[in-house]
């Protein structure tokens, strides 16, 4: 249940770039996507009471073992959310130029490219 | 108790990007990509990840910023409007057997809160727990694995963004073609 | 023995420099650029044939990322800095010409290279991700350089295509890490051999596999492709049509079908008829086109579906036919669109009608296209009919009678177009021919001649690959692929000390 709603997160976001027409929408869309991944990616590697994957000086480190959630996942998403901040700025780049050049950001009307 | 919490999360953040991809107003819709943000930074901190909710905050901040300066200009406020209905109607259906397929796949996934390591006995992050701290010692593991493991990635990762702002640079430099 | 990093953080490295430097050295992005990809294409020319693994910080291979250099690595590693070092030449004059700001442009050009070499190298499925998102967003910025209405309409919508395709291939990572618990290539296989292709593993598989299409463009997801080859500056459209596709599409592909998942009946039939749709359909969409790169960037669809078609029957001489034309392709389609960038250099027309005649003025542009349009067609003896020789043999062999008169009906429907081409173009006269204009024409200069006669010359003497079959040139690819996962798990594992 709880992944499917992560996934449906996904899917509103992955609705707004196949379907809306405003660029501002399509980029907004492709935020909401990636925000539903990290958290689906973060959700996968939860462990129930699990605690976070930093040792202290208490814990011993079988016990530790047995209690953190998964690290890996959340490697993961340090990479993915860095790469989504690169991709969101050539993004906004392309938005702003795009609307220098037609005036509007409806990509209908953006018909130069042809065949 | 956590599942519920997360799944009202969850809610909050659906209900966010409803809002943010259905409302005219730019500004508003700009505000609700921040809520969501600011939900799944709240959630990774209930999920123990507290390094990623609060790399999270930070990275959604810039990036409000970032959207804020190309969304809102003096003579554009709101926005309305799908594609043809037709289209609209296809594409829907696509997405929502898409959908089904995706809600199916995730059933035959092991409930939540049993994460493939307690499984899976051989799987890397076993290892990375239980030696992380001798091999590397960092106590946090996650930066053990992100800056010792898989340092590989880590240069990746910085590539790309030095690659998106060249890029972005490129793009949005004034004069690009020389006159014939 | 020459360590693979250097493949990864020498174009790195550089694309850095030349960013701090391009400012106050004018000439230093062109110097150091055509310098690396040089030094990039004899270290890679070194390495073609041995197989070396780095373990990067020496973890094993399960908790680290190991560095994997194998044929079929060797092969793709040699085709990228081969294609890279020629457009990089032709760049010179070329990019000088048209657009400003070139220390950015080399910068893109460089991490370009370090992204594919990244992803051919890489052992670990998440490594490949973040290769991949580099390629790819360095490409989106080149696509989009000369910052017209059209190029910026044709980076964005590269762009959304390519982020839909790589937020599956994440997706696909994330439920297969949820399945295996490994990121490693070799440690997936593994997995998978022992636990067999259990539901979340296939689910996973599609989701990656559907991306992977995406990337590389086959016919039911090809409709960005046309757009960001033809908007491109040429040079770039060599690169993207050459290499950027085969990499970051067909060669994932290749190695998680064959090397980690283990190639299914299931499998081999749907890479097998996307790759008969691509042939023909792409085929006819082509030849409507009027403007010449989309004419080329169709064809690039059409004979990438080739690839599939070979890679779907399996058998090793169908795998070896795979290579060949793989290799063919990278060979002779940077060509015709360094050609189409020489035709713009001097006419400034990209539209076929207008043009004519060319034959006369630039002789050497035209001498090349033509052999580089013959040897797409598949006319002996140039080098890219050995390849559809050897594919058609093989569905023969493998009773797929039907696909293979299929498949010559669409080599037939490719000199077609590019007859339509040379007709227009180079040895007649289009519609609209300004004869004002032509009389002003002439030869592109030396520099940009290099890339190009060397490229056609490989197109004649290409056929010699064929020498020994699948025992010669393209061995030891060709053995890794048809080794398949048992074999990957071992060399990746067996060499950790």
């Amino acid at each position: 249940m709880i992944y499917a709603l992560a996934i449906t997160v996904f899917m509103v976001g992955l609705y707004a770039v196949c379907c809306k027409k405003n660029i501002i929408k399509i980029i907004q869309g492709v935020i909401i996507m990636e925000y539903a991944l990290n958290f689906f990616i973060i959700l996968l590697g939860y462990r129930k009471g699990g605690i976070a994957p930093i040792i202290n000086k208490i814990t011993d480190m079988h016990t530790f073992a047995a209690q953190s959630v998964d690290p890996l996942p959340q490697a993961i998403v340090f990479i993915s959310i860095l790469i989504g901040l690169g991709l969101l700025a050539l993004m906004v780049a392309l938005a702003i130029r795009l609307y220098e050049r037609y005036g509007t950001f409806d990509i209908t009307e953006m018909k130069k490219l042809k065949g | 108790m956590i599942s519920i919490t997360i799944e009202i999360f969850l809610i909050f953040m659906l209900i966010g990007a409803l809002i943010a991809v259905e409302i005219t107003d730019l500004l508003y819709s700009v505000i609700s990509i921040g809520a969501i943000g600011f939900f799944s930074s709240i959630g990774f901190l209930l999920l123990g990840a507290p390094d990623i909710a609060i790399i999270q905050m930070v990275v959604e901040t810039l990036s409000l910023i970032i959207l804020v300066r190309a969304t809102i200009r003096k003579d554009i406020h709101t926005i309305s409007g799908d594609r043809e209905f037709f289209g609209l109607l296809s594409t829907v259906a696509i997405l929502f057997f898409f959908f089904l397929y995706i809600f199916k796949a995730t059933q035959t996934y092991p409930v939540f809160g049993n994460p493939v390591m307690s499984r899976i006995s051989d799987s890397a992050s076993n290892i990375y727990l239980a030696k992380g701290l001798k091999q590397t010692g960092s106590p946090d593991i996650v930066s053990a694995i992100v800056f010792n493991y898989r340092f590989l990635d880590v240069l990746g990762a910085n590539a790309v963004i030095f690659a998106a702002f060249l890029g972005a640079l490129a793009i949005l430099r004034q004069k690009a073609k020389k006159k014939q | 023995m020459i360590n693979p990093f250097v493949f990864i953080a020498l174009p790195m490295g550089m694309a850095f420099l030349i960013a701090l430097i391009g400012h106050q050295y004018k000439k230093s992005p062109d110097f150091l650029a055509n310098l690396t990809m040089g030094i990039l294409f004899i270290l890679s020319a070194i390495c073609y044939g041995k197989s070396t693994i780095y373990y990067i910080g020496n973890w094993s291979p399960s908790i680290g990322i190991p560095l994997v250099l194998d044929g079929l690595s060797g092969l793709m590693l040699i085709i990228i800095n081969f294609i890279g070092f020629m457009s990089a030449i032709f760049s010179i004059q070329y990019i000088e010409k048209f657009y400003t700001s070139k220390l950015r442009y080399y910068g893109l050009f460089l991490l370009t290279i370090a992204g594919l070499n990244g992803i051919v190298l890489s052992g670990d499925i998440f490594s490949i991700y973040v290769f991949l998102e580099l390629a790819s967003i360095s490409s989106y910025a080149l696509v989009g350089f000369g910052c017209g209405a059209e190029e910026l309409e044709a980076a964005f919508k590269y762009l959304i295509m390519g982020t839909i395709a790589s937020f599956f291939i994440l997706l696909g990572i994330a439920l297969l890490y949820g399945a295996t618990g490994n990121l490693n290539l070799a440690a997936i296989a593994n997995v998978v051999q022992s636990q067999g292709f259990s539901d979340p593993i296939k689910i996973a598989f599609i989701f990656l596999i559907s991306g992977f299409f995406i990337k590389a463009a086959s016919i039911p997801f090809h409709s960005w492709l046309p757009d960001a080859h033809s908007s491109a500056p040429s040079s770039i459209s060599a690169i993207l049509s050459g290499i950027v596709v085969k990499i970051t599409g067909i060669y994932c592909i290749i190695r998680l079908v064959y090397n980690v998942f283990g190639a299914t009946v299931l499998i081999s039939h749907i890479l097998l008829y996307i790759g008969l749709i691509s042939i023909i359909l792409a085929g006819i969409m082509a030849f409507m086109q009027t403007n010449i790169k989309r004419t080329f960037a169709y064809s690039t669809i059409s004979q990438l579906g080739y690839v599939f078609f070979a890679l779907g029957i399996g058998t090793p001489l169908a795998i070896f036919g795979a290579m060949f034309q793989l290799f063919n392709h990278a060979i002779f389609k940077p060509l015709l669109f360094l050609n189409s960038g020489s035709v713009d250099y001097q006419t400034g027309e990209k539209v076929i009608n207008k043009m004519g005649k060319l034959n006369e003025k630039m002789p050497v542009t035209s001498t090349s296209t033509l052999i580089g349009s013959l040897s797409i067609s598949g006319i002996p003896p140039f080098n890219g009919f050995w390849s559809k020789l050897i594919i058609i043999i093989a569905a023969v062999q493998a009773n797929l009678i039907g696909p293979a008169i299929w498949a010559i009906i669409g080599s037939i429907l490719t000199l077609s177009y590019y007859s339509k081409v040379l007709k227009c173009c180079f040895f007649g006269k289009g519609a609209q021919f300004n004869e004002e204009k032509w009389k002003s024409f002439r030869e592109v200069p030396g520099l940009m001649l290099i890339p190009v006669i060397t490229l056609a010359f490989m197109c004649i003497i290409g056929g010699i690959f064929i020498i020994h079959g699948y025992n010669g040139f393209f061995g030891r690819p060709v053995k890794d692929i048809i080794n398949g996962p048992l074999w990957y798990i071992q060399s990746v594992f067996g060499s950790y000390k």
